[in-house]
């Protein structure tokens, strides 16, 4: 196997009810991915090595945590100590911030290389990743990518993560200095959480269309079949489905 | 019931009294009038809708996006629907004045590269303002953030409040609601916008071509696909569902077995232990968001209808035509149950051996 280094992305997660830092169960995913491939990762978080949740990743299988701060750009900060990686693993999103799932497409168009989103299964091999990708409705993809690359963890993979305790004593932190000193500026301000409102078509109707509209109730409903033989009734369906192409034959 | 409508032409005779005047062609007043016409006739400015169609249509989701940049256009911006992957509906009533196909770029292929590029082209050529796509998974929300990546524009992702001067979007998990300016690209979440619109638009279509070839650095093995009966219920894409009025379950089986579908059931048929109750749909049970739904023997109880309601296609099959499934129901066969799916298990085998 070609893959020399194998980088996973964290970040620090938090109690959905009590708001208690804990790690992400995402980016434990895309860890335990990693230690399916290789036991030496490079396991990367940018923000600060004071974190609770950083602990919970060393229990969880991380050797040690490279920290880089989140002044700056944070792209570019990880960016600087992703060059020479083969693979790089992130979860699909955050728990804390911006929670976008912008952050590997960032990475991956910063460092020019290659990404897949909605990993299950990693299957290595020379070169090249196989990599089963999730899609809704039940249906699965397999696709390949040249390495290196990037690829996201879908939250479905199904692995078992295994906490030690053992382990969380054993974990070591190095703190990185910033790469970029670029100022950022972020354009969303936060507001006490409340019910979004939907956005709805103004009405354009006049008083009369309104009425009309408020006592007459809407065409609801489909065709109804009554008639015919069961034979009959069942083409019916069949072409139904033919005709929104449910079936293809 | 026929029932006679009191407001039926009449005149008044020389004496005074009110008489019904017999076959005339009088159309009676029409309920709703036509929508009026939405499309700009020569558009100073346009605004762009990217999704992938499924099956050969928008799902709802889709509509929302393409709604939200047609409720969002002025009288004098053009909203142009990008649709990869085929499209055999029209799109009037959803609020697109101008429609572009890519049918080579259907999600089930895995060509992120080509797709890049393609939809890069047509940004390039039509200069939209503002790019409008569903933050979906069938392959959007990843061209959607692929396409943020490689542009300079400002951008939201799983937006769940729009309006014309403001986007909302859920933070930090959930925890928070973050508010910015209406950004050039807006992902939007599912269920942010009424698709109702006011109004029809012209829809009219234009050419468009892909661009780009794939490079070698992404190949796609091809599709892995299950079988229904293996997968959860609320991921099934086709599910045949039993309720009260379904005798023989063994014939409901060979149905989804030949339809390729997971197997659902009603309350009663659950309690009755006939169906284990990780099958049971509805308020208590799951709820599914299936392209097709077919209810056998159903009455459609509000609560099960609360567990069908993102389902796009729903069939009934029904003794009672009164039955509130009915008025859910795309198509309702009103018959016996068993002896309609006796008939649609032949009709299928023929279907399929003719094939």
């Amino acid at each position: 196997m070609s893959m020399n280094r194998i980088a996973v992305l964290v970040s620090g997660g938090k109690n959905p009810s009590s708001g208690e830092p804990r790690h992400c169960r995402n980016d434990s995913l895309a860890l335990q991915m990693g230690l399916n491939l290789t036991p030496d990762l490079t396991v990367l978080h940018a923000g600060n090595a004071e974190n609770p949740a950083l602990q919970d990743y060393f229990a969880l299988g991380a050797r040690h945590i490279d920290v880089v701060p989140i002044s700056g750009d944070v792209v570019e900060n990880l960016a600087a100590r992703l060059h020479q990686c083969d693979l790089i693993l992130t979860g699909t999103r955050a728990e804390n911030g911006e929670d976008s799932g912008l952050l590997p497409y960032l990475l991956a168009a910063k460092l020019n290389l290659p990404l897949v989103a909605g990993a299950l299964e990693l299957t290595p091999s020379k070169d090249q990743l196989e990599i089963l990708q999730f899609l809704p409705k039940g249906q699965r993809r397999r696709v390949k990518v040249n390495l290196p690359a990037v690829v996201v963890v879908h939250p479905l993979a199904a692995l078992e993560l295994l906490y030690v305790h053992a382990r969380q004593i054993l974990g070591s932190i190095t703190m990185h200095p910033a790469t970029s000193n670029a100022t950022q500026h972020t354009p969303w301000k936060a507001e006490t959480p409340r019910k979004p409102i939907k956005l709805k078509a103004p009405l354009t109707q006049n008083g009369h269309e309104r009425l009309m509209a408020a006592i007459t109730s809407k065409n609801k409903g489909g065709t109804v079949v009554n008639d015919g033989n069961c034979v009959e009734k069942a083409q019916v369906i069949l072409k139904f489905l033919r005709e929104h192409r449910l079936i293809n034959y | 019931m026929t029932r006679i409508s009191p407001h039926r032409p009449q005149q008044t005779t020389p004496v005074g009294l009110k008489r019904v005047v017999l076959q005339t062609n009088a159309k009676p007043e029409q309920a709703h009038p036509p929508k009026p016409l939405r499309t700009p006739s020569k558009p100073k400015a346009r605004v762009l809708f990217i999704a992938h169609s499924d099956r050969g249509a928008l799902d709802d989701h889709a509509r929302q996006a393409l709604a939200a940049a047609a409720i969002l256009a002025d009288a004098e911006t053009a909203v142009v629907a990008l649709v990869l992957g085929e499209l055999h509906e029209s799109l009037c009533n959803a609020g697109a004045d101008e429609v572009m196909v890519l049918p080579e770029l259907g999600f089930h292929q895995f060509q992120p590269d080509v797709e890049l590029a393609s939809v890069s082209a047509v940004i390039a050529s039509l200069k939209p303002v503002r790019i409008f796509m569903p933050d979906n998974l069938i392959g959007d929300g990843d061209l959607g953030r692929r396409l943020i990546a490689h542009s300079q524009r400002t951008a939201a992702t799983q937006v769940v409040e729009i309006d014309a001067k403001h986007t909302a979007s859920t933070q930090a998990g959930g925890s928070t609601l973050a508010v910015c300016d209406l950004p050039e690209i807006v992902l939007l979440a599912a269920n942010a916008v009424d698709t109702d619109l006011p109004f029809n638009t012209k829809a009219k279509r234009l050419d468009a071509v892909a661009v780009g070839h794939a490079s070698d650095v992404y190949q796609d093995l091809g599709l892995q696909t299950g079988s229904a009966a293996e997968i959860a219920l609320e991921e099934a894409d086709f599910i045949v569902s039993a309720g009260n009025g379904v005798q023989n379950l063994a014939t409901l089986e060979t149905l989804a077995l030949q339809l390729d579908a997971a197997i659902g059931a009603s309350r009663v048929v659950v309690d009755d232990g006939r169906l284990p109750r990780d099958k049971q749909i509805g308020a208590t049970g799951k709820t599914v968001s299936a392209t097709a739904y077919l209810a056998i023997g159903i009455s459609g109880a509000v609560q099960h209808l609360q567990g069908i309601k993102d389902c796009r296609h729903v069939i009934a099959i029904n003794r009672d035509s009164s039955a509130p499934i009915v008025k859910r129901a795309d198509l309702s066969v009103i018959g016996d149950a068993e002896e309609i799916m006796q008939a649609l298990i032949g009709e299928i085998a023929k279907a399929k051996a003719l094939a």
